[in-house]
């Protein structure tokens, strides 16, 4: 009897607590937007998986949980902590992205620019609410709207904030179709959404392996902290266009990346244990979140404005939306934006243009953010 | 510490400012030296050839399209017929793209242009029988 009363003490139904439930039941959103709305399912649900997985109550000491040394979750964890994960996401975008629309147009890259000011204008929101520096520095990542980044910046600087900043950047990433089009109709009249873009060039064959090769000299001298993402990145592109070794470059962009984002979704989504996510830092996280995407949105979009004072060959400012660097979501939401105003207007070339930029942006960003936190 | 406080002890305004400048800047110069790579694609090409001969290509070549169309018209029809009566360019995009078609864009456009390529409803595309 004193067996059975000490396993029943034991179990999740003894041990559970309201908090496990709350989180139990976000778990179960994500799951269902995923596969119900299919909003972001190659994320969302993993993560969503991942919480149900992290808040089933367990006897601390077993060696279960994910904080607990030695426990499988750990293990795998660590690819999470160590930044590998990220790093290794970042090859396979770099074997998936295009930038032939980019090189054509070299221009767009100034509003991939732009729109990581929503990280630096958040960054000083998080210290005014009293984050440290390295806090504030990994919740204004967020702003770039780019999963892998904001999770490797804060392995970095803030490892105990992972669990909410990761459930955080990929939320709002999900939400994309939701948080982006207001900002942009309201930055934009009817007819500057109306604004056709002019046909993109063929880019030859040279430019584009010249491409990788340059920007990752360029980059990385700069903000050298940026390597562990941007140096796979164009590796991967490299891989891409070099025609030479098309079995890695397919490896890159299937089974690698599928692999990474599996392991990397599910192990975020199990670090949101209950007594470590569910706390006033959350809260306060998730708040600058949302204030850095839509910052970054404004920002992109008020600078291709600007930019359009100057210029002769007018820019559609939507595009400016597209410079946050989630890949392909924001692209896909200015094109369909600028659809609606004109349903010949197709911007989805010059809108990759511009995500592929910000991809590259805010891993500079990510890189800058490390260094001044070192310094 | 909260507030402007918080940011000027934490030496906020000067990481924000230097930090956009960075990127800013960074962005602005691979922006430049990109805008230069076709120039530089186009030395490249051009070293082995013989300085002596003309560089402008015959006037022939000049109206030659650099894909034949009626292939192109095929190829696309097929992978439209896998998408369905109505489907967004973007996936069509998507998929040539991993078929390795070149000139992807281009032959998406030139069927838009010859009427092949017809929208139907907000952002959805659908495939119009010529013959």
């Amino acid at each position: 009897m004193e067996l059975l009363l000490q396993f029943l003490s034991n179990t999740g139904y003894y041990l559970v607590d309201y908090r496990n439930l709350i989180m139990i039941c976000v778990g179960c959103v994500f799951v269902y937007l995923a596969i119900a709305k299919q909003y972001e399912p190659l994320l969302l649900l993993p993560i969503g998986f991942g919480v149900l997985v992290g808040n089933i109550p367990f006897f601390k000491g077993f060696g279960i949980g994910i904080y607990e040394t030695n426990s499988v979750l750990h293990y795998l964890y660590f690819g999470v902590t160590s930044g590998v994960y990220p790093s290794i996401v970042f090859l396979g975008l770099g074997a998936m992205t295009d930038f032939s629309s980019l090189l054509a147009m070299p221009r767009l890259m100034l509003l991939g620019a732009a729109a990581q000011m929503g990280i630096y204008t958040t960054l000083l929101s998080a210290l005014a609410l009293g984050f440290t520096s390295p806090e504030a520095s990994s919740i204004a990542i967020i702003g770039g709207a780019d999963g892998p980044t904001s999770i490797f910046l804060t392995a970095k600087l803030a490892p105990h904030l992972i669990g909410p900043i990761a459930i955080a950047a990929y939320s709002y990433m999900a939400l994309i179709p939701l948080i982006q089009p207001p900002i942009m109709r309201l930055l934009t009249t009817e007819q500057e959404r109306r604004i056709h873009m002019p046909e993109i060039r063929q880019v030859s064959r040279i430019e584009r392996l010249l491409f990788p090769v340059a920007g990752l000299i360029l980059c990385c001298f700069l903000a050298s902290a940026s390597i562990p993402l941007l140096g796979p990145f164009f590796f991967g592109n490299l891989l891409k266009e070099s025609g030479v070794v098309d079995r890695l470059a397919n490896t890159a962009r299937t089974a690698i990346i599928d692999t990474a984002t599996i392991f990397l979704g599910f192990t975020v989504g199990a670090s949101t244990q209950a007594d470590v996510f569910l706390t006033s830092k959350s809260i306060g996280i998730f708040f600058l979140g949302a204030v850095a995407f839509g910052i970054a949105t404004a920002s992109g979009v008020l600078f291709a404005k600007i930019m359009n004072l100057f210029m002769k060959q007018k820019i559609n400012p939507l595009l400016g939306a597209a410079g946050v660097s989630a890949v392909p979501g924001s692209a896909r939401e200015v094109h369909l934006v600028g659809l609606k105003s004109d349903p010949s207007n197709y911007l989805l070339m010059h809108a990759m243009a511009c995500n592929s930029s910000g991809v590259i942006g805010s891993a500079v960003c990510a890189g800058i953010l490390w260094s001044f936190n070192v310094v | 510490m909260y507030g402007i406080a918080a940011i000027t002890a934490k030496n906020g305004w000067a990481m924000a400012l230097a930090g956009s400048l960075i990127v800013m800047a960074g962005l602005t110069v691979l922006a430049l030296v990109i805008s230069q790579l076709k120039k530089l694609a186009e030395f490249i090409e051009n070293r082995g050839k013989n300085p002596s001969l003309p560089d402008t290509p015959p006037p022939a070549d000049k109206k030659t399209p650099t894909f034949d169309f009626d292939e192109v018209k095929v190829r696309y029809q097929l992978m439209a017929q896998q998408l369905g009566e109505s489907f967004e360019l973007s996936r069509l995009y998507q998929l040539a793209n991993e078929s390795g078609f070149p000139h992807v864009h281009l032959s998406i456009r030139s069927l838009r242009q010859a009427g092949i390529l017809v929208p139907v409803a907000a952002g959805m595309f659908s495939w119009q029988q010529q013959d």
